[in-house]
């Protein structure tokens, strides 16, 4: 089983631990270089006037990405911010913000910005939690220029802050909602190795 | 018995037949799901009362050997007591970080100070899945 979740909807968070007590809310979301993965969370405290943590959370550490909140054991699997943040700024990928990137596809054919990040959480414990999509705003390359859609990503792809590489095929396997993404993904991605 | 029911109760020492006070509130120990001690609208010795010291939780009022059995806090059960330690209004979230609710009343057992369930606006949860109390939740684990 698994659940997909919206980036902007992990965003300010709560994170608890089990005691109870709630230490942060989420401020950002880690991505690994590859763009294929969570590496962690950057964090700011709670309340209207905390600002930013030196503080984040590494996803290992995440006990459940849940509706309501993050949980974590407790406050020691904190850990400083540059550790969480390094290795996804020296593998390769050049960093920065995806928010705002243009969708290409490996022809050239522009399908959209990216307005949002599509995340898989498997719901084992210590699961998976992958990029597997982004929320595009669509171009005229879809036909449906100007509302929302969801484009499906292979395990690995390439991504800067400028721009996202996407395989031709992904145009067939647009969805419309959230719901009938996770459908999509699979069946992508089943397209995707078929061949092989 | 619920927590909304048993506070205000009276605390009567059997020696002297006085009233020594009021349940004012209720002291958890997550860890054992049962109350360890009952705070009391202050008297002249303090305002703690711990479950071991008493005699009866009866139906009307709950009995004590003598006033000397309330008295101030100790770090124990101060480190329990407290507004962030308190259950009732707290909201309830699972270990999967799930939201279900918050704690409207809290039922336990008046023999051995046992807690049964936590009650919430959309149903019960049985105390044993109580894993802890903390300022922002009541953590408990999943439903199996």
């Amino acid at each position: 089983m698994s659940r997909l979740m919206r980036t902007s909807e992990v965003t300010k968070r709560p994170v608890v631990t089990l005691g109870g007590n709630d230490v942060a809310q989420i401020k950002d979301v880690v991505y690994s270089a590859g763009g294929g993965a969570v590496d962690g969370f950057t964090l700011a405290g709670r309340g209207l006037f905390s600002g930013p943590l030196n503080q984040a959370l590494p996803w290992a550490s995440v006990m459940a990405l849940g509706p309501d909140a993050v949980m974590i054991l407790n406050e020691d699997v904190l850990e400083p911010t540059a550790t969480v943040l390094d290795p996804s700024a020296s593998s390769g990928g050049s960093g920065g913000d995806v928010l705002g990137s243009q969708v290409l596809t490996a022809s050239g054919t522009e399908l959209g910005t990216v307005v949002d990040v599509i995340l898989e959480i498997s719901d084992a414990g210590g699961g998976q939690c992958d990029v597997v999509g982004y929320e595009v705003e669509a171009s005229e390359a879809l036909g449906t220029k100007g509302t929302k859609v969801f484009i499906p990503l292979p395990d690995t792809l390439a991504v800067s802050s400028d721009h996202l590489m996407v395989p031709e095929s992904a145009t067939d396997f647009v969805a419309h909602d959230l719901a009938g993404f996770g459908a999509a993904v699979q069946a992508f991605r089943q397209h995707l190795q078929g061949p092989r | 018995m619920l927590f909304s029911e048993a506070s205000g109760r009276k605390v009567v020492s059997t020696s002297t037949a006085e009233t020594l006070g009021q349940i004012a509130d209720f002291v958890i120990d997550p860890q054992t799901r049962s109350l360890v001690a009952l705070t009391v609208k202050k008297t002249d010795h303090g305002d703690t009362l711990l479950w071991s010291r008493i005699t009866a939780f009866g139906s009307d009022a709950v009995t004590v050997p003598a006033a000397e059995a309330i008295f101030d806090a100790d770090d124990a059960v101060a480190a329990l007591s407290g507004k962030d330690h308190h259950p009732i209004g707290k909201r309830v979230l699972t270990t999967a970080g799930e939201d279900l609710g918050s704690v409207a009343d809290v039922d336990f057992d008046p023999e051995n100070g046992r807690l049964i369930t936590l009650t919430l606006a959309t149903g019960g949860i049985a105390a044993e899945r109580l894993i802890a109390i903390g300022s922002y939740a009541a953590v408990v684990h999943p439903d199996s």
